[in-house]
């Protein structure tokens, strides 16, 4: 199997000399639009981020640090950030480890798998808005399910208002999050188990090995490549993405559950402070950089930058 | 080599094809656009068509609060108005919750609309970046066709911050409190809307209509976005109204001040709201009014439609706002609810005036105040049954003839949207989650205010600060 | 013996593991389509919960197209998003063929262009475009939705079809170039057939992207006749009430689509994502 890749990489060179210019042409479709579209917005924010960049303000000037300064003044911020990591870990854990525990229940084939499939995937299919309305509906501290049901199973005395309380308000955005994602998590590792060969682990079977030894010393080398990769691409994505907590909580209760992107599109829109915008996103593009970089030197994953 | 040339043809023709079938795609939609202000209207279709001779002129009007009935109601109105003028008008609109996000990124991209529908909250950008147009000239005689109110405060209060008038009210909107009166008269509450009540009252009737048991609570209380507002007009009780001295230092960190802000934020925290109201806004308060879960809201004649709609006549009532424990004055908040502004943007300016023109119309305006729950701006028009004694609106009517209104001063002409959309809220949410106290929480606040009211009498030399404002 | 048991024990968890997944997945499908089906004073009924319509209505779904014109946005929705999908699926075979055939100057560059691209934060990138699009004439028409969405969705389908690509044996192609066809001419006639289910699993990636995505509809389109069904959705959340039927009436309508196409893709979407799955 490697042998004979290598041997594609040499004909591949020896072509790809013969024909320098037709990686371009392939690529150029692709990458022109996303250059232009991408880099223009890419390099404003860089810039403004050190402006007093307002919209309607017609006197635009760079004010050095001024934006930074701001950011870091911001008594929420360090609030902020905690949210942001909190959110980000507990989501990213959460989809995985019911990813993975749906992808190992799903290796086997077993009757109407293809029906329990799409049942099981859906949640993907479905929009944040629909999903953060779902979730603040159900949650709802007075009349929500959620409470009734504690309270019929006489879990609780009183049901919490969730969305209303510190620390749980995050928490409900957090599950919110879980359950659209674990479906991504569960196909990406699904596919990956079930591209393991199967001789293999029949031979492992032959040897007398246990379900736990096989889980770590065959499935968890095979599918870790995988594994690393999804992680890494739904971190930057979760990270990124504020949609849900908009819909659910507008960040409340003061802040509690803000996290960066969330607080950066209030900042654009409620200051119109498009500057101090672009230094926070500049902050959360630095911090997810860094991230990926040391993800990918720590997990050891060869091909750094690939995703 | 042939066959290379026909792929890189093929692929070519699929390139082409998903390009125009996006872009033709694009064409008709335009034109639907066009139309769509007018789908009933013929005349649309044909002035659509008719594009070749004189110059057509086509205005966009935005629309920040849409739903079914608004935007039926404009459709109709701009199919009537292009008959009479042959002016066609297209109708657009954006979500509430967008709403402010949008105009400023049609602002700031110099795509606003000709006639854009406003809050009165958004006026100090819009007038700071310049993105509408004063009105003094266009409505030159026609104030006097207009309401006492609309001239003596919507108006005036216009141009004590911005030294002109921006807008006309689509209509005018008067706070009241909307009270689950068969909740009262289980409890043997009474309540009369004619002698009125103070606030001490009032919240004595919160607390006697709280019953956690039944899942009754007695208020809607507001803790998100806009908490500040009815806060405010409350802690003005004890400022006669006003929010700065005439030097800009703010009035409301007072010792009286900071025992209204936590007897108002006692309602939480004493339990007569719900947990959960920490996170409300507009919405939720007036949606779990109606729902039947909390006894008395706060807010514009503009929510009666939707109790009409929702509720049974015997279970709400509407009283007027409390009267101040310290003067006896009626502080009540008066204002347009999507008042009607002319965009710098527009082209047609002259156009733009025709249609708010026509929209204000004692006819069309009369029509559109009794959709919408507010009271009417043409004298002419207030004479209407619905808004007399035991019609609907009587209680707003009857606070606008009141001799001890007083309406209190605004926060500033300076631009305060980030305070309130931030701030202003997250400060008192702080307090009530215990997490600072409330000199903390209103100083916060206050000084933030005062400092920018400094920077703007030092930017607006000329300015003076505004003081509460009376109809007498 | 000790075999069939621990075989038993293994049987017994899947089964209730999977049913716990199930549940996950049906109890919110079910509140939001029962919550769908209910009468409006029943739904805000907050004193009592009802598991189950206690007057089964249809009256939501009916507003829903009296009030909305649900059937716009759906036309809407659906021609955005089938060409976005499509021309996705075009530009990603191009892209993911080039990375994964060629090695040349600046991949690596690409490849990291590709990742920066997700880390930018998605207002950061609207309202530049937003100015781009108003100078272009663009504002309130769906080709800014489609260049948008296209933008957006295209880096993780290229480099996810790119890892398809480098799992089809280059013989097959060379065995086609000794023929004397060309490299697109293969491209098209040898390695696409094999890769089916990667494309419709790209096809399918691009098209949940883009089928839910709110806040560029909001920001780019102003008239209702052009919203797609995210936007129309969210004009039911009113300054006043939230229409919680109407709105789980038009969640069920929005899902529908996409859990119909589930259904007959899902097999595809894993098979293709099997079939590209990164090498161990």
């Amino acid at each position: 199997m490697r042998k004979k890749e290598s041997d594609d990489k040499k004909t591949m060179g020896a072509l790809a000399r013969r024909r320098k210019n037709m990686p371009y042409y392939f690529l150029l479709p692709v990458l022109l639009p996303l250059v232009l579209l991408f880099g223009y917005p890419l390099i404003k924010s860089c810039i403004i981020a050190f402006q007093n960049y307002k919209l309607g303000n017609s006197n635009i000037y760079f004010n050095d640090f001024e934006n930074f300064r701001k950011l870091f003044e911001d008594r929420d911020f360090p609030l902020i950030l905690k949210n942001s990591l909190v959110y980000v870990t507990g989501s990213v854990a959460g989809q995985f480890l019911l990813g993975l525990g749906l992808a190992l229940a799903l290796r086997k084939k077993f009757p109407g798998r293809g029906l329990y499939q799409s049942i099981v995937f859906l949640p993907w299919a479905f929009s944040a808005f629909v999903v953060g309305l779902l979730f603040r509906w159900s949650f709802n501290g007075e009349y929500g399910v959620v409470n009734d049901l504690l309270l019929k199973l006489n879990i609780v005395e009183k049901g919490p208002a969730w969305l209303g309380t510190p620390g749980l308000s995050l928490l409900v955005v957090t599950i919110a999050m879980i359950w659209t994602g674990i479906p991504f998590f569960g196909i990406m590792i699904l596919a990956a188990l079930q591209s393991i060969p199967n001789d293999v682990f029949e031979a492992a079977d032959i040897d007398g090995c246990g379900i736990f030894r096989k889980f770590f010393s065959i499935t968890v080398p095979y599918i870790k490549p995988t594994i690393i990769i999804t992680i890494l691409l739904r971190t930057i994505w979760i990270f990124n993405s504020f949609d849900l907590i908009v819909i659910m909580t507008e960040g409340g209760p003061a802040n509690y559950s803000q996290t960066l992107p969330s607080y950066i599109y209030t900042k654009a829109f409620s200051a119109y402070d498009f500057g101090l915008a672009g230094a926070f996103g500049l902050m959360l593009m630095i911090i997810l950089g860094m991230y990926a970089v040391l993800f990918l030197k720590i997990s050891r994953y060869e091909e750094a930058g690939d995703f | 080599m042939r066959k290379k040339r026909v792929t890189a043809l093929m692929l070519t023709a699929v390139l082409a094809l998903a390009a125009v079938g996006c872009g033709s795609e694009n064409n008709n939609a335009a034109g639907e656009g066009g139309s769509n202000a007018a789908q009933s209207g013929p005349e649309t279709a044909d002035s659509d068509v008719e594009q070749s001779g004189e110059a057509e002129v086509t205005l966009r009007f935005l629309d920040v609060s849409p739903s079914e009935t608004r935007q039926k109601y404009y459709e109709e109105i701009f199919v009537k108005f292009e008959e009479e003028t042959g002016i066609s008008v297209v109708y657009e609109s954006v979500p509430w919750d967008d709403a402010a996000n949008k105009i400023t990124v049609l602002g700031a991209s110099d795509q606003l609309p000709d006639v854009l529908t406003t809050h009165s909250g958004w006026l100090g950008q819009l007038t700071n970046s310049e993105w509408i147009i004063p009105l003094t000239d266009y409505l030159g005689e026609s104030t006097e066709d207009y309401t006492v109110a609309v001239n003596k405060l919507f108006w005036q209060s216009e141009k004590d911050r911005f030294g002109d008038i921006y807008t006309i009210p689509d209509g005018m909107m008067v706070k009241g409190i909307f009270v689950r009166k068969d909740w009262c008269e289980e409890l043997g509450i009474e309540l009369d809307p004619a002698k009125g009540w103070t606030y001490d009252e009032y919240f004595e009737v919160v607390e006697k209509l709280t019953d956690v048991e039944k899942k009754h609570y007695g208020v809607s209380y507001r803790g998100a976005r806009g908490a500040f507002d009815p806060l405010m007009t409350y802690l003005q009780n004890y400022t006669g109204g006003n929010t700065y001295d005439s030097e800009g230092n703010i009035l409301i960190k007072s010792d009286e001040c900071r025992e209204a802000f936590q007897k108002w934020t006692g309602l939480y925290l004493n339990g007569y709201a719900p947990e959960d109201s920490i996170n409300w806004g507009f919405t939720e308060m007036v949606d779990n009014f109606v729902g039947g879960l909390t006894g008395t809201l706060m807010n514009d004649s503009e929510v009666a439609p939707t109790c009409m709609e929702n509720m049974e006549d015997g279970q709400w009532m509407v009283m007027p706002v409390p009267k101040s424990e310290k003067d006896g004055k009626l502080y009540n908040l008066i204002n347009g609810s999507y008042s009607l502004s002319i965009s710098s943007d527009s082209k047609n300016p002259d156009a733009a005036w025709q249609l708010i023109e026509f929209l204000t119309r004692t006819d069309n305006s009369s029509n559109y105040c009794r959709l919408s729950g507010l009271i009417p701006i043409k004298k002419d028009a207030a004479e209407d049954e619905l808004y007399g004694e035991g019609g609907p609106y009587y209680t707003f009517t009857m606070q606008l003839n009141d001799p001890d209104l007083v309406v209190p001063a605004t926060i500033g002409a300076f631009d305060y949207t980030d305070m309130h959309q931030g701030m202003m809220h997250e400060e008192i949410q702080k307090y009530l989650l215990g997490d600072i106290d409330a000199d903390t929480a209103l100083n916060t606040i206050a000084d933030e205010l005062e400092s920018r009211m400094k920077d703007y009498i030092k930017e607006h030399p000329d300015t003076s600060v505004e003081n509460a404002l009376v109809m007498q | 013996m000790t075999r069939t048991a621990s075989k038993r024990i293994e049987t017994v968890v899947r089964v209730v593991v999977l049913t716990f997944y199930g549940l996950l997945v049906v109890l919110p499908v079910y509140w939001m389509v029962i919550t769908s089906f209910k009468t409006n004073p029943e739904i805000v009924n907050t004193q009592h919960i009802t598991y189950f319509p206690e007057t089964v209505t249809l009256e939501n779904y009916q507003s829903l197209f009296r009030m909305l014109s649900y059937s716009t946005y759906l036309k809407n929705s659906i021609i955005v998003t089938l060409v976005t999908a499509v021309v996705i699926v075009f530009l990603s075979i191009l892209g993911g063929y080039g990375l994964a055939r060629f090695k040349f100057r600046g991949k690596g560059g690409v490849l990291i262009f590709f990742m920066l691209t997700q880390m930018i934060p998605c207002i950061l990138v609207i309202i530049p475009l937003y100015i781009v699009f108003s100078k272009m004439g663009l504002i309130n028409t769906r080709m800014a939705l489609f260049i948008y969405y296209v933008i957006t969705n295209c880096p993780f389908c290229v480099v996810t079809m790119r890892s398809f690509f480098e799992r089809i044996p280059y013989e097959l192609e060379e065995a086609a170039y000794v023929d004397g066809c060309g490299r697109l001419e293969t491209l098209w006639r040898v390695v696409l057939p094999v890769m089916f289910s990667g494309i419709v699993a790209v096809f399918v990636f691009a098209f949940i992207g883009a089928w839910n995505e709110l806040i560029a509809g909001t920001i780019f389109l102003n008239t209702p006749d052009m919203w797609t069904i995210p936007v129309g959705l969210k004009s039911l959340i009113g300054k006043y009430s939230v229409q919680w039927g109407a709105l789980m009436a038009g969640g069920v309508l929005a899902l529908l689509p996409t859990a119909i196409m589930f259904m007959f893709v899902q097999r595809y979407v894993v098979e293709g994502m099997t079939a590209g799955a990164v090498k161990g």
